[in-house]
């Protein structure tokens, strides 16, 4: 079971990169990346995660003395706050491309930034 | 000591104050800015000097007072302060450079360029995976942003490019850390690097993914596409940073990834590294956009430097030296030349010729190119003669090998361009002048030769900038504002000193060398005098091959042989390119030279195996199956500068388009180090077998046919100089041919043919440089007649060519007469056959130069010409003078040697010196009855000429028709055109320039498949984007492929 | 087509890499040496609770700290760009639909709520699930709600701006108080650990938490806003 996280995982940031390197709009580029991103905080997600454990906040539930055996790695809970973060941030900036390049070129195909090459 | 933590929070703090600021303030944020990077370079650069200096130890620098892996640590030691403080200055630099948009952009964009350069210093510090990451997105953005900052329109493009593939490196960086981290239970990378990653499940798989990413962030060819993009669009001064501090914290990433990887993965490094470096090199060739070329080259550099990581098992120690003088050399250049871009108004390699309104700003220029390409003194060089070594010692000659073709591309266009510096039609307004930006850009120069200082302080060779005859050449630069009288004063005043000083160390052998480069330089140099003003640049360029011809004599070991040995060659390179029409010429003889030098280094570390230092005399040692190729290599090398027949396209064209004064000193002088170098060769290998051949017997075959060759080609010549150059690669095939005959009389001929050559190639040149002068052309057709309107120079080409014909009575037949000896005791007869039959060919087109320059025809605009300058002419007429006391008394010159030369072949043959005459096995031969014999022989018949010629009526000169036509195309109707049509069609065959097309094809191929291979870069972000993810899958399948 | 089969191709080989992966991923069944030390540490520590806030505000502090510079680099670059190209303040051209009554008075009595909601999710992060750029995202949904009410709604520039930095200064400033004052940057026990499981325990965890979220918060209502005004015609 715990693999199906991942599988989906994976899954999604194969389509998203498929999208990605297709689509010529840039909007649904932006789009197909934040579904790859998604699919990578999920697999981040699925590697802390262990079968039959609870969430890294110690209370009532969760004594500090049986926090070893009870609790998930919280490491990548850690990691993935910050990816997503950065992921988010990587999205502002290309829409800000976005909107840049529809002012200069009125177009929102990439495939218009053609004339640097060679 | 100031925790290097605060260059981080000292970064954000002042990214997070100018954000408190009003948005109009413009001065000071600006200031902020300045003093936030100043302290941040303040604190590495004192981490620095406690590591550097002090000899402080490297420190861990814990977060959140908890120890690693479990909570984030930094580690500075040398390499990461030194990074820290080359980002630093270089964002420094590029903000004060970067003022004018600054300032329209206002507090935001200094906000972003501070947090760019503080997470690039968080890139090189950092010693935790993730955080690793976290400070390269911070990278990416702020690199996204800066982009923005460029006038250039494009520069969006290349933005977008470079955020799609970003993320895709981003998405493959996140899976690696999150595997690795599951495999190895820590994000630590000296944790990782202990948990030996290769051996856990699952681990060398996603050790494999964040490898490859991080690599990615590096432009590996063939995903760098987006790379290039940014250097050609965004602002120079980005570029700069983008450049050398990306490109050095991406680098340190990648090296400590290789630190989690271990062994295992240092192969894959080297190859994608040495791929890079030559793929880019070769693609820059075909560029004519300044920034775009700069771009291909730095992906190239950071190939070499990622090679360089993958040696780390081989290089120990030496890594940092190696690795930090190539990447420091690179950072330096590179920025630079992206600061001096800016200075340039238009885009295309050649509008840099606007450069040369400022003398300062060409020296600047070429400081870069040879700290780029690692000349000496610069880092470059000690680092890449040390990596040869390491790698001939462990037995990479490929990578060597590679190496080396890599770089030869490198010079090849970066001294193109320096050509077109030089030498182009500078457009007007083509110098965007702003004095902040070119003090920006020297700054980088005197760090380049401090660089160098410090580089040769550290190199276990001793300190190139304190051999005393580079520091006199380099003198000349502050001096250059002197008129040009007062600085030939100081340069003939300072080769002779050092040759008085030297004179009495010198074994005979190097006597003679010396004698003909020292003194025998400062007699062209009286020709200097002629010119007028202050000639800038050729006394430093002068100076600088004579500097490196006087360290070569004295060299000890092959380190101090081959800084000479290039020195020399950059000397040269820069005097020839003075000439009016020899930027070609001038970039091929630079070219083949160091691809000669590169065959030299690859010998001598071959010949090291990895002894520290090397000194010549151990040649000898040298121990089978090395020694051949030793040999083989150093001989190509040494002969590629004699224009040994294969190698000699370059000559011709360097040597007859130098300036007048510099035609000598490139024949008469230059050539002679290639001879030197084969004296030195030979005498401590000898003869070398490879696959059962005899390689000097391989020699002497080269020599004959040069010998052939050049005559042939100078017979069929119609430009003087052309005429003298080709003949001096028959010249040069003589001695060639002589030394590698192997025996004593064949050496002293050599020998012989180094004072000879140097005498009258010396003084035809001048002769022949003076009348060009003075008739405005070098073609012999156009000349005729002048034997009355310049006398002297007639006696000094009629002096010359019966030297050099080896005729009695001059020294030319003594070299003559030893040659001879020199083949009856050696047992080739065919190669002497042939060099027999270049003998009377020599006469052939020696006899054009008198025939159709002076006599014939006078020219009827030519008739009021002069003789030439005095200061042209007095050289000429030492010359003649030393020639016939040479002929008189050669044993003042040679029977030292003649002597000496007995250690080397004991008891064959040397010869006898009795008072004036000399005397072989074969015969004798005494200068003095020769020449009074000849001299009365000569007087009988001149007397009886002028007796039965008294009645003679003389016709004057314009007496004669033209038959009803009028010759309008000269070279149709004048008898001397041509002048040998039957011999070209008997022997034209011998002539195909064969050698000429096989080069030109080379040249050819390598450019016309990069002007291919290019189109592979469609300018498309997401073709890019592929390009990446191809470059990890066959990076993956390899991988695959090459596990056990 | 070709390009996109060739994509397809690539994706394939991707996909293989993936597998490969998956292939040697052998799930955990007791933690990890980092993952013990924290669950074993942490509350004695730092105080915290939450152990995912006390490893994001302290252990890995650093790359909270760089966290939170992405969204304050991505804010300012778009602040940047967005100034450089279009003229500001031009009027919108065609008429607007009203957002209509429901929309309204629905987004003026949940905008308080929503802006106490994320204070709370953030004072608390060190408690519960939760903390700073949660916290801050909902307050940055209050900003989003509003603009979707009246898209002509400007926000003060400025204030954002100052919250933006000050937080800023003041996450910087504590880590550095770290170093001076505790074991190291970001180091939380400059102030007292207090009592676990209150308020006011886990160090100056709440404190950056709280900035964190201010900050977070004012970030994505920059962004917000700057995007929302290159609305034209």
């Amino acid at each position: 079971m715990d693999w199906i996280a991942m599988a989906t995982g994976f899954i999604l940031i194969l389509m998203g990169l498929y999208g990605a390197l297709t689509e010529r709009n840039i909007l649904r580029i932006i789009v197909s990346f934040t579904v790859a991103n998604t699919g990578v905080n999920l697999v981040l997600v699925a590697v802390g995660y262990m079968h039959g454990r609870t969430a890294p906040i110690l209370d009532k539930t969760v004594p500090v003395a049986e926090a070893v055996a009870r609790i998930i790695d919280p490491v990548p809970q850690a990691l993935v706050l910050t990816a997503i973060v950065i992921g988010l941030g990587v999205t502002a900036m290309m829409l800000t491309y976005a909107y840049k390049l529809y002012e200069e070129k009125g177009t929102l195909d990439v495939s218009k930034c053609r004339d640097l090459k060679w | 000591m100031v925790s290097p933590m605060y260059i981080i929070a000292a970064g954000l703090g002042g990214a997070f104050l100018l954000g408190l600021l009003p948005n109009k303030w413009r001065t000071i944020p600006y200031a902020i800015t300045l003093a936030i990077l100043g302290i941040m370079a303040w604190i590495a650069g004192s981490w620095l000097y406690a590591f550097a200096v002090q000899g402080a130890a490297s420190v861990e620098i814990f977060t959140a007072g908890t120890q690693p892996p479990f909570a984030i640590n930094f580690r500075v030691g040398l390499a990461e302060a030194s990074l820290a403080l080359l980002t630093t200055l270089v964002g420094l630099h590029s903000a004060l450079y970067m003022k004018d948009t600054l300032f329209k952009q206002g507090r935001q964009a200094m906000a972003v360029l501070l947090i760019f350069i503080m997470a690039l210093c968080g890139v090189i510090f950092t010693r935790d995976v993730f955080n690793l990451f976290v400070f390269m997105e911070l990278v990416v953005i702020a690199t996204a942003g800066l982009v923005l900052l460029s006038a250039d329109r494009r520069a969006l493009g290349a933005g977008i490019k470079y955020l799609i593939v970003s993320q895709l490196v981003s998405i493959l960086l996140l899976v690696g850390i999150i595997f690795l981290y599951h495999a190895t239970g820590t994000l630590n990378i000296d944790d990782m690097a202990a948990a030996q990653v290769n051996l856990l499940q699952g681990g060398a798989m996603a050790f494999f993914l964040l490898f490859v990413a991080v690599l990615a962030e590096l432009k590996p060819f063939p995903a760098n596409g987006w790379g290039l993009d940014i250097y050609e669009s965004a602002h120079p001064a980005f570029s700069a940073i983008f450049s050398t501090a990306t490109g050095g914290a991406t680098i340190y990433a990648a090296d400590k990834m290789l630190q989690i990887g271990g062994a295992e993965w240092l192969p894959a490094a080297t190859a994608i590294g040495i791929v890079t470096f030559v793929a880019a090199n070769i693609f820059a060739l075909v560029q004519n956009n300044d920034r775009r070329l700069l771009g291909y080259s730095s992906v190239a550099q950071i190939g070499l430097l990622l090679t360089v990581a993958g040696q780390r098992d081989i290089l120990g120690d030496a890594y940092y030296y190696v690795a930090g003088g190539i990447l420091l050399a690179h950072a330096v250049s590179k920025a630079g030349l992206f600061w001096l871009s800016g200075l340039v108004a238009q885009r295309e390699l050649t509008d840099w010729a606007a450069l040369r309104s400022q003398p300062v700003l060409v020296f600047a220029f070429a400081t870069f190119l040879a700290l780029l390409v690692g000349l000496p003194p610069f880092p470059g060089f000690y680092a890449k003669w040390d990596l040869a070594h390491h790698l001939a010692a462990e037995g990479r000659l490929w990578l060597l090998g590679l190496i080396l073709f890599g770089a030869l591309v490198e010079a090849a266009y970066l001294f193109r361009w320096f050509g077109y510096v030089i030498k182009r039609e500078a457009r007007e307004n083509g110098l965007a002048w702003q004095s902040v930006k070119a003090d920006v850009a020297f700054s980088a120069v005197i760090v380049a030769w401090l660089l160098a200082y410090l580089w040769g302080h550290l190199s276990g060779h001793g300190n190139l900038l304190h051999a005393v005859p580079l520091l006199f050449a380099l003198l000349f630069l502050p001096l250059d504002w002197l008129p040009a009288k007062l600085k030939n004063v100081l340069a003939i005043s300072g080769l002779l000193y050092w040759f008085y000083l030297n004179y009495p160390s010198y074994d005979p052998l190097q006597l003679i060398f010396a004698a003909v480069m020292l003194p025998g330089g400062a007699l062209i140099l009286l020709a200097s005098f002629q010119t007028q003003k202050r000639r800038v640049g050729f006394y430093p360029a002068a100076m600088l091959m004579f500097a490196g011809l006087a360290m070569l004599i004295v060299a000890k070991s092959s380190f101090d042989f081959f800084a000479a040995w290039e020195l020399l060659t950059v000397g040269s390179y820069f005097l020839i390119l003075r000439g009016k029409h020899s930027e070609p010429h001038a970039l091929s003889y630079l070219v083949f030279s160091l691809g000669g030098a590169f065959l030299i280094l690859a010998g001598f570390a071959i010949a090291a195996q990895g002894a520290p230092d090397f000194k010549l005399a151990a040649l000898a040692q040298v121990a089978q199956p090395y020694a051949p190729w030793v040999f083989a290599m150093l001989a190509i090398g040494f002969m590629t500068k004699t224009a040994a027949v294969g190698v000699h396209i370059w000559l011709p064209g360097a040597h007859a388009e130098a300036e007048t004064d510099v035609s000598p000193m490139v024949s008469g002088i230059l050539l002679k180090a290639g001879l030197f170098g084969l004296f030195m060769l030979l005498i401590t290998m000898g003869k070398q077998q490879l696959y059962g051949v005899e390689l000097t017997y391989v020699m002497l075959w080269i020599g004959a046919i040069s010998a052939l060759i050049g005559n042939l080609m100078a017979i069929f010549q119609e430009d003087a100089k052309r005429l003298l150059a080709y003949s001096s690669i028959g010249q040069m095939g003589y001695a060639v041919f002589g030394l590698a005959l192997m025996n004593h009389l064949g050496w002293l001929m050599a020998l012989m043919f180094v004072i000879n050559h140097y005498i009258y190639k010396s003084m035809l040149f001048l002769s022949v440089g003076g009348i060009a002068k003075r008739t405005g052309t070098r073609l012999m057709y156009r000349m005729g007649g002048l034997i009355t309107l310049m006398p002297l120079s007639f006696i000094a080409v009629m002096i010359g060519i019966i030297a050099m014909s080896g005729v009695p009575p001059l020294s030319g037949f003594g070299g003559r007469w030893i040659f001879y000896n020199a083949i009856m005791t050696a047992e080739y007869r065919l190669p002497m056959v042939i060099v027999f039959l270049a003998g009377p060919i020599a006469f052939l087109y020696l006899f054009r130069l008198i025939h159709t320059i002076f006599l014939g025809q006078l020219k009827d605009e030519m008739r009021k010409i002069k003789e030439a300058p005095f200061w042209i002419v007095l050289p000429q007429m030492i010359f003649v003078v030393a020639l016939m006391v040479f002929a008189l008394v050669p044993g003042l010159a040679l029977r030292k040697v003649d002597l000496y030369m007995t250690q080397f072949f004991a008891g064959n043959g040397h010869l006898n010196w009795e008072g004036l005459t000399i005397s072989s096995d074969f015969g004798y031969w005494n200068p003095v009855a020769i020449m009074v014999i000849i001299g009365v022989i000569f007087m009988t018949l001149f007397l009886w000429l002028l007796f039965v010629n008294r009645k003679a009526q003389p016709v004057k000169q314009f007496n004669i028709v033209f038959s009803g036509e009028r010759p309008f195309r000269p070279e149709t109707t004048h008898f001397a055109w041509n002048f040998f049509a039957p011999y070209r069609k008997a022997l034209g065959f011998l002539t195909q320039p064969l050698v000429t097309i096989f080069w030109e094809t080379v040249s050819e191929l390598l450019h016309s498949a990069a002007d291919i291979l290019r189109r592979f870069y469609t300018g498309n972000g997401q073709t890019y984007a592929i390009h990446l993810l191809g470059f990890v899958i066959i990076v993956y399948m390899l991988w695959m492929g090459g596990k056990p | 087509m070709i390009r996109n089969f060739a994509v397809f191709l690539l994706l394939l080989g991707l996909g293989a890499i993936f597998l490969h992966l998956l292939d040697g991923y052998v799930p955990a069944s007791e933690l990890n040496q980092t993952a013990r030390y924290y669950a074993e540490h942490t509350a004695q520590d730092l105080g915290a609770a939450n152990i995912v806030t006390a490893i994001i505000v302290t252990y890995r502090g650093l790359d909270t700290l760089g966290e939170v510079t992405v969204l304050f680099l991505a804010s300012t670059i778009i602040g940047m760009v967005l100034a450089q190209g279009s003229k500001r303040q031009r009027a919108l051209q065609r008429k607007l639909p009203a957002s209509g009554e429901l929309l309204t008075t629905g987004s003026r009595l949940l905008v308080p709520l929503i802006l106490l909601f994320g204070a709370y999710v953030f004072v608390n992060g060190h408690l519960t699930p939760g903390g700073g750029f949660q916290g801050g995202a909902i307050i940055a949904s209050a900003a989003l709600l509003v603009l979707l009410t009246d898209p002509l709604k400007r926000f003060s520039h400025k204030l954002i701006a100052l919250v933006e930095s000050i937080s800023g200064l003041v996450f910087v400033g504590v880590g550095v108080l770290g170093m001076l004052l505790a074991g190291g940057f970001l180091d939380n026990r400059i102030l007292p650990t207090g009592e676990f499981g209150a308020l006011f325990s886990a160090g100056a965890i709440p404190l950056i938490y709280s900035f964190v979220g201010l900050k977070v918060g004012a970030e994505f209502t920059s962004m917000l806003t700057n995007l929302a005004e290159t609305e034209k015609s």
